[in-house]
């Protein structure tokens, strides 16, 4: 096989593609647009469906009966916007490379499709249909950690995955992949990828080097309406700034994060709270600081020529990270489903999770993807690819990217929260900071 | 002979006879189309929205339909800001449509001439834009350090601390200019009607330009002006792309709340609350405009 001169053309394919390439949680242009026009309709939509969801009544389906069908000849894998590796053949048709070899290997299509622009639209669209009992049409779902997330496991609207059929993600799963207090033992979800919110800032604005939360308070440090705050994140990234785990907190806990939250809209520093698309400001320079994702940082630091920006990895005792996962997870009344699993454990082989990595630059839930990574940056060296090589050997070096085990110690995972109590109490104490 | 005749004669008031019997149906079958469209389009979704809005419970554990009008209690306690907010953004917002729109309008309906619609479709021309596009592309422009700003702060004419994204006069400017066509058309249907001839009859009986405009012109274009009121209030008010996109915090509209109850919260019953309420309040809002301002011969459907 011509992996050399597969690896060269891909090379140019994917310094094309890149720069012009958004990153996966900041589609607000497109994602604006989409829930703009879209929860008008979803919202009649969900009214039509909205019959009694709780009950999982008829007995839950046994995974080994329904991983253990003989796969179909194509899956529909719906995941978000730039999540995968992309590039051009010669007639500058895109396609994805990493499937590309599954296909290869296993005679399955995957049907891919860029559609999950958020999880809460997202949802909103595929609710109606699972409420229902009906097919989505989707045999891979990627949902992040959170309400719908646990709205979907706890409704029985996704399939319980059969742990026998996947070889690769026992095998190569880090430890934070692997049973999450979210979905103990990857009962029904797979990460996809992940990443860390924290604070990032920008050098030549601040006043002096951010390093804490505190700072986001501080007009004297980030300047007043100047700091952008991700209005979902907001709360847990506090709550573990205040020295709380979120996986153990409660309503008193809750109360606290949301008294810093207030205390910082008071001080004048917030700018915006963001539901997405916070990074049009961060680049253009309407914001000194604020609440990041850490591929969107690390992307336009060392892929997009913004050497002015900063992701914060917080020393021991001043702070933390908030941890989340993209998770993959099987639709009930996916018509695939063992085609589902198969292509979901294929991306637990370092050398298919590195070329995702590569090119999405968050993190992997794979073991050794960065050893392959150094290893491509080595031969993209031999090949003559310089710029290439050091960008990959930059990647490789990114804390947030390839965490330590220092840094993975600072973060957790967001509140669990499992009962309509508790979401109406959260919501409760948290949505008048951002809606007041 | 005579007897074919009778029969011709007698066969025809026949006919006429089915028609007249029919003839009170046929309207409502001629509207049978329309009507089952509003059915299905508008009433159906209605009951399924009031429907849910009475629900209790959660996605969790389940929505159960319990009468629960504390959905409607709560969201009006808990959200009056947002909905007050609302209306007067909205207030102003068609204040100012209606100023930029009338001077407008009235220059291409009275001087416009054989240009008349070529300059119609330039206030259109926005339109073939989607909507949120033309709200972003407001955030280039307006960018701190952006296309009008940038410059104006290096030129020393703007202090460096100077914004206006993310302050509710964005907000207010960013619906003004989104919604300015709603305003526009009517005004311009109900002053392009207006028999010129009028106002040089009114100047022949020594009235002066003013005069003209206040005693003619105006009434005249009254109709437009009722109808652009509504139709540029009653959307903006439920708005909520510009609040998102240009706002900051102390901006979110009602529309804003509805679009996170709903996607964010999940909490499906208090957004069917929310949009029950907010549509109730522009109905009765727009009722009592029409009672209080409404022309009475003039209807909104004359002049739209």
């Amino acid at each position: 096989m011509s992996e050399r001169e597969e690896r060269a053309r891909v090379d140019g394919m994917l310094q094309e593609a890149l720069r012009a390439r958004l990153s996966r949680r900041s589609v607000l242009r497109g994602a604006g647009v989409g829930a703009a026009g879209l929860s008008l309709s979803s919202l009649l939509a969900a009214c039509g469906g909205g019959g009694p969801g709780g009950e999982d009544g008829e007995g839950k389906p046994n995974p080994s009966e329904i991983f253990g069908q003989e796969p179909g000849p194509v899956v529909n894998f719906a995941n978000w916007p730039l999540y995968l590796d992309q590039a051009k053949d010669k007639e500058g048709n895109v396609y994805y490379p990493s499937l590309k070899l599954f296909t290869k290997k296993t005679g399955i299509e995957v049907n891919y499709e860029t559609v999950i622009q958020s999880n809460e639209e997202f949802f909103g669209k595929i609710q109606p249909q699972l409420a229902a009992g009906d097919p989505t049409g989707w045999d891979i779902i990627v949902i992040t950690n959170g309400r719908q997330f646990n709205i979907l496991k706890a409704n029985g609207w996704v399939y319980e995955l059969d742990p026998t059929r996947r070889p690769n993600f026992e095998a190569n799963a880090t430890p934070f992949a692997r049973d999450p207090a979210y979905d103990p033992g990857n009962k029904v979800s797979m990460p996809w990828q992940g990443g860390f919110t924290g604070i990032w800032y920008d050098v030549n604005k601040t006043n002096g080097p951010i390093t804490k939360l505190d700072d986001l308070a501080n007009p004297d440090k980030v300047g007043r309406n100047s700091v952008g705050m991700l209005t979902a994140d907001m709360p847990d990234f506090v709550m573990i700034n205040l020295g709380i785990d979120p996986a153990t907190s409660g309503p008193e806990e809750w109360k606290e994060a949301a008294k810093w939250l207030m205390m910082q809209r008071e001080s004048g520093t917030v700018r915006q709270y963001y539901d997405q698309g916070y990074v049009d400001d961060m680049t253009a320079g309407n914001l000194t600081a604020g609440m990041g994702w850490s591929g969107d940082v690390v992307y336009y630091k060392l892929w997009a020529g913004y050497s002015n920006l900063e992701f914060v990895v917080p020393q021991p005792g001043e702070g933390g990270l908030l941890l989340w996962q993209d998770n993959m997870m099987v639709p009930v009344g996916a018509e695939n489903p063992a085609g589902a699993l198969m292509v979901m454990d294929w991306y637990y082989q370092p050398k298919i999770a590195a070329m995702v990595t590569e090119w999405v630059l968050y993190l992997s839930p794979c073991k050794g993807v960065r050893e392959v990574i150094l290893k491509d940056a080595e031969q993209a060296l031999e090949d003559g690819y310089k710029g290439y090589a050091n960008k990959l050997y930059q990647t490789a070096e990114a804390e947030v990217a390839f965490p330590s085990d220092e840094t993975l110690n600072l973060a957790k995972f967001g509140t669990n929260i499992t009962t309509d109590e508790q979401a109406q109490e959260w919501d409760a104490i948290f949505l008048p900071i951002s809606q007041q | 002979m005579a007897t074919g005749t009778e029969e011709r004669v007698s066969a025809a008031p026949a006919r006429r006879g089915a028609y007249a019997r029919h003839r009170r149906t046929v309207p409502y079958w001629l509207t049978a189309p329309a009507g089952l469209y509003l059915l299905v389009f508008l009433v159906l979704p209605m009951v399924i929205l009031v429907y849910t809005s009475l629900q209790s419970g959660g996605l969790f554990g389940g929505l159960r339909f319990s009468w629960a009008w504390e959905n409607y209690t709560d969201g009006i306690l808990q959200y009056k800001t947002q909905f007050l907010r609302s209306i007067v953004i909205s207030g102003i917002v068609t204040v100012a449509c209606l100023l930029l729109a009338y001077p407008m309008t009235y220059w291409i309906a009275f001087y416009g001439q054989r240009w008349k619609s070529s300059i119609l479709l330039l206030i259109l021309v926005p339109f073939f834009v989607s909507f949120v596009i033309r709200t972003v592309q407001w955030r280039f422009m307006l960018g701190d350090n952006g296309l009008i700003f940038g410059p104006l702060k290096s030129l020393g004419l703007l202090p460096q601390g100077f914004r206006v994204l993310a302050t509710p006069f964005a907000v207010v400017a960013g619906i003004t200019y989104n919604y300015l066509p709603f305003t526009a058309l009517p005004l311009y249907v109900a002053l392009e009607r207006i028999d010129k001839s009028l106002v040089e009859a009114a100047k022949d009986l020594y009235a002066s330009k003013w005069q003209a405009f206040r005693r003619v012109v105006w009434p005249l274009s009254l109709p437009g002006v009722f109808a652009a009121f509504l139709l540029t209030f009653v959307p903006a008010t439920g708005d909520y792309v510009n609040a998102a996109v240009l706002g900051g915090p102390g901006t979110r509209m009602i529309g804003n709340i509805i679009q996170e109850t709903f996607l964010h919260s999940v909490n499906y019953p208090l957004a069917a609350a929310l949009s029950v309420v907010l549509m109730v309040a522009m109905l009765i809002l727009a009722s009592i405009y029409a009672r209080v301002l409404g022309t009475e011969d003039e209807t909104l459907t004359a002049a739209i």
